[in-house]
């Protein structure tokens, strides 16, 4: 009975997750598409935009893989597959796990290898998580149109609505960049230390040195490599600092 | 007649529901196969240490991705998650890259294009490497693996480069927000980054703004000159 984390079900389970998230995906790429397509929008543009974001999504999506593979151990691969391909995230799916074992009187830690156990951990994952999918059908709407007629009363307020968007957009990049800078959260997740300034500020570095490669020396085709180029600049800056500085520089943080 | 949103709307709604349904039937059917459902009170146990925070998250993260997603994109991170490390980063650069506007209809639809391939890119990636590398990913991501300090710094390198992007841009504005994220991990290290979002985007907002009005009345002022 011990297998039944990495059983059958478990991975057919998995396989209609899946194949639910890329059809979904894909509907909304085609009625995307062919909408952009009506208003004429170039192909070249959307064709360049699908290039853009896979080449973007590789990295953070191979540290998602990761943590599944961190929770694996007590949940089994497939559990936290399953989960973290839809809605979740690692801070998300840990706490509640653990809480679910907490009430039971086990913990994280150990494997987990009873079914009763793993179905309140599924439980307790899916209904913590479910939330946003019920506001959404309700608000979404709500919440475009009170935005979009915001926007749309007059020039001054449609120039002031265009600046809010990227202000709204800068919040979510300023609140990462201030955790590289001045966080100190619990382990497993990092501090703000020498290291994450460094791959910060090399990330920053790359990415203008780039842009600047790819327009104004008009390297067009450079265009979609610049961020994820940057990316993964700033990560081999990461693995170089650990393996050159003393461990005592390199594992300096702020607090 | 319906519009195009309107639309998108609809079958956001019809795709939600449809998901919640399919994310049911993952413990479901594992219980009813097992015969195994969990004690009611054991249940309730750790979801009252998990809902008040989860679902307090839940309203402040729908309230603040959603005016910034296009409808299709807001349908389809919510389902798929990852938003504010993954979803909305992706979006962004698209349209950077495209040089449309979030607010315009094109924006919209590059911004959706840009969250489903990210949807199925993340999706593939993780199944591969599930399926695939299991074996030999541990290694890689153990203790004292060589490459495993470049996963741990993926958040600095990525919003790094989206600073940079964006401070090309609009470098006034990129500045209250920082500041406001840094004072309060002074005082609140351990804060939550879904909650410091909301302390930054308020922070970024306000100061926007302030930025615009006195543009603004600068430039009235020297049209009426």
């Amino acid at each position: 009975m011990s297998d039944f984390k990495t059983g059958a079900l478990m991975y057919a389970l998995a396989g209609g997750v899946i194949l639910f998230v890329i059809v979904q995906s894909l509907f909304f790429i085609v009625k995307s598409w062919k909408r952009a397509k009506e208003i004429g929008v170039e192909p070249e543009k959307l064709k360049q935009t699908v290039v853009t974001s896979v080449l973007f999504t590789i990295a953070p999506a191979v540290s998602i893989l990761a943590t599944v593979l961190a929770l694996a151990s007590a949940l089994g691969i497939v559990l936290p597959w399953i989960r973290l391909s839809v809605i979740g995230n690692l801070a998300y799916e840990t706490v509640a796990a653990n809480n679910a074992l907490d009430a039971l009187g086990g913990t994280l830690s150990e494997e987990v290898t009873d079914t009763q156990q793993f179905s309140t951990v599924m439980w307790t994952m899916t209904i913590g998580s479910c939330f946003p999918l019920i506001l959404l059908p309700i608000f979404c709407k709500k919440i475009h149109k009170v935005m979009g007629n915001a926007v749309k009363k007059n020039e001054k307020t449609s120039a002031l609505g265009e600046i809010l968007g990227a202000a709204g957009m800068i919040g979510i990049v300023a609140a990462f960049v201030a955790k590289s800078l001045a966080a100190a959260p619990d382990a497993p997740d990092i501090s703000a230390g020498l290291m994450s300034v460094s791959v910060l500020v090399s990330a920053m570095v790359f990415t203008i040195a780039l842009d600047w490669l790819a327009r104004k020396k008009g390297i067009k085709k450079l265009e979609p490599f610049v961020l994820p180029l940057a990316m993964f600049g700033a990560m081999g800056i990461a693995v170089l600092l650990t393996q050159f500085l003393p461990p005592d520089i390199a594992g300096f943080t702020f607090r | 007649m319906k519009t195009f949103t309107d639309k998108m709307h609809t079958y956001g709604r019809i795709w939600t529901v449809t998901a919640l349904a399919v994310l049911y039937a993952v413990p479901l059917v594992f219980s009813i196969y097992y015969n195994v459902f969990p004690q009611f009170s054991t249940l309730l146990k750790a979801l009252a240490a998990v809902i008040p925070i989860y679902w307090a998250t839940a309203i402040v993260e729908v309230i603040t991705y959603t005016p910034l997603l296009g409808a299709g994109g807001a349908y389809l991170s919510f389902v798929t998650g990852n938003i504010a490390n993954l979803k909305l980063p992706c979006a962004m650069n698209a349209m950077n890259s495209a040089d449309v506007k979030a607010t315009s209809e094109e924006g919209e639809l590059i911004s959706t294009i840009a969250i489903g391939t990210s949807a199925i890119t993340t999706t593939v990636i993780i199944a591969v490497g599930v399926l695939a590398f299991a074996p030999v990913l541990p290694y890689i991501t153990a203790e004292g693996s060589v490459i495993k300090p470049a996963f741990e710094y993926v958040v600095p390198a990525l919003f790094g480069a989206l600073l940079a992007s964006y401070f090309a841009k609009h470098w006034r504005l990129t500045i209250a927000p920082i500041f406001a994220g840094v004072i309060a991990y002074i005082f609140a290290p351990k804060l939550p980054v879904g909650t410091m979002i909301f302390v930054t985007i308020v922070a970024s907002l306000v100061a926007a703004g302030i930025l615009f009005k006195v543009k603004y009345s600068k430039q009235f002022a020297s049209e009426k000159e």
